[in-house]
């Protein structure tokens, strides 16, 4: 980044490599770095396998059909920046930049930076709403940011060679309207993939290397992360990025209610949740036993496996339709 | 003496913020540093840190409020 500090000089820049697909890990790989080092810049390249990343505040149900996306065996996970949700897979690359910063919100600061790399390695990038960047009207990178304790983690998304299909299929397919709540409803943009605009085709590979070489002066250290910080990585990653309490025991308070037909008859659902628990919860449906699906439900988990074996429970192998009415 | 802690302007084009979770509860004893609780405005999740040590009397707004900027969300007591 070509900012300067007070006295004049360029604030030291590092990167880390992280050869990690793995999404939760990669989530707690950035936490790690940006909390242990709070001094210069650091810049990071990493992709996930397929997994659908929601923003900090974010109600996963409303969002995505949560059900859907285990059923395909793509997981979603809660990452610690605002904004809504984004699809990632292996044609997506991820970076992160963290730097020293007052309180004040600065997007160009960090995207200025990268849509310069982006042109100079022939991507006809330009910068799109407050923290978007664009080809054409095509959108090829969405970005959130954590500001804590005068350190900013700004990180993004570039679209190269994703899969839009199923983007599309996750991202748009589903907005669940059942939900009343305060938390950060996404945005839907038309989106492309930066590689169908390159005049001289490269791979992947060769995207994040000559990124890497132009986000980072001459001689900026490559370093990795020492075998006991991958530990403390690991440990993040399962006490935090992979636990019911951060992924859902976080969602924002909510109502919900939703009215259908049930195998034939009239069912209507309602409950209240918090912290992720629920409360008040009413299944009205004369194909059910509602006293049962109150007891089941109430200071229940919200989680579609959860919710999976409560149906079972309650409708057999109607399951799978009722579970359409609780999520 | 009472100080009220603010919903803080973080864009110039920023109208208000959702305060989205208090990371300390009344009656707490809050050092100056320590996160205070998260808002989110413009896909930014910013901690605020108490400024100076107190006590948190009052969380005025509840988790998930749309808070206009520089309205109150808190009172801290401080020494």
């Amino acid at each position: 980044m070509e900012h300067s500090t007070a006295d004049g000089k360029r604030p030291e820049m590092r990167t880390f490599a992280n050869p990690s697909h793995d999404p939760f890990f990669n989530q707690a790989f950035e936490e790690y770095v940006f909390n242990t080092f709070r001094e210069g810049d650091v810049f990071l390249l990493w992709r996930n396998a397929p997994a659908v990343i929601v923003g900090r505040y974010q109600n996963i149900c409303r969002e995505v059909h949560a059900q859907a996306l285990r059923e395909r065996g793509i997981p979603v996970v809660r990452r610690m920046s605002g904004g809504g949700t984004v699809y990632h897979d292996l044609g997506n690359v991820n970076y992160t930049l963290i730097s020293s910063q007052s309180d004040l919100v600065d997007y160009d600061r960090y995207l200025e930076p990268v849509i310069r790399a982006l042109n100079a390695i022939g991507v006809p990038a330009r910068k799109n709403r407050t923290c978007d960047i664009a080809i054409g009207e095509g959108k090829i990178s969405g970005s959130a940011q954590k500001a804590a304790g005068g350190r900013v983690l700004h990180h993004g998304t570039l679209l190269f060679e994703t899969d839009l299909t199923v983007l599309d299929e996750i991202t748009t397919g589903r907005k669940n309207d059942c939900f009343q709540s305060k938390g950060t409803i996404s945005a839907i943009c038309p989106v492309t993939n930066i590689r169908s605009h390159l005049k001289e085709d490269m791979t992947i590979g060769e995207f994040q290397e000559r990124l890497l070489a132009e986000m980072t002066p001459p001689g900026t250290p490559r370093l990795t992360l020492a075998e006991d910080q991958l530990r403390e990585v690991e440990r993040l990653r399962d006490e935090k990025y992979r636990s019911w309490e951060w992924t859902w025991g976080s969602t924002p308070a909510f109502t919900y209610e939703k009215e259908g037909t049930f195998s034939g008859a009239p069912i209507r659902v309602t409950y209240q949740a918090r912290r992720g628990r629920l409360s008040d919860a009413a299944v009205d449906s004369p194909l059910l036993d509602g006293a049962l699906a109150a007891r089941l439900l109430t200071g229940a988990r919200l989680e579609p496996e959860g919710f999976a074996s409560v149906c079972r429970t309650l409708a057999g192998e109607r399951w799978a339709e009722l579970l359409e009415f609780l999520l | 003496m009472e100080k009220k802690l603010v919903m803080p302007k973080l864009r110039a084009e920023m109208k208000k913020g959702v305060l989205c979770a208090w990371l300390k509860e009344e009656g707490d004893t809050v050092e100056a540093g320590e996160p205070l609780y998260e808002i989110e405005t413009d896909k930014v999740v910013n901690q605020v840190e108490a400024t100076e040590s107190g006590v948190l009397r009052k969380q005025l707004r509840g988790e998930g409020d749309e808070v206009p900027v520089l309205e109150p969300v808190a009172i801290l007591e401080t020494k």
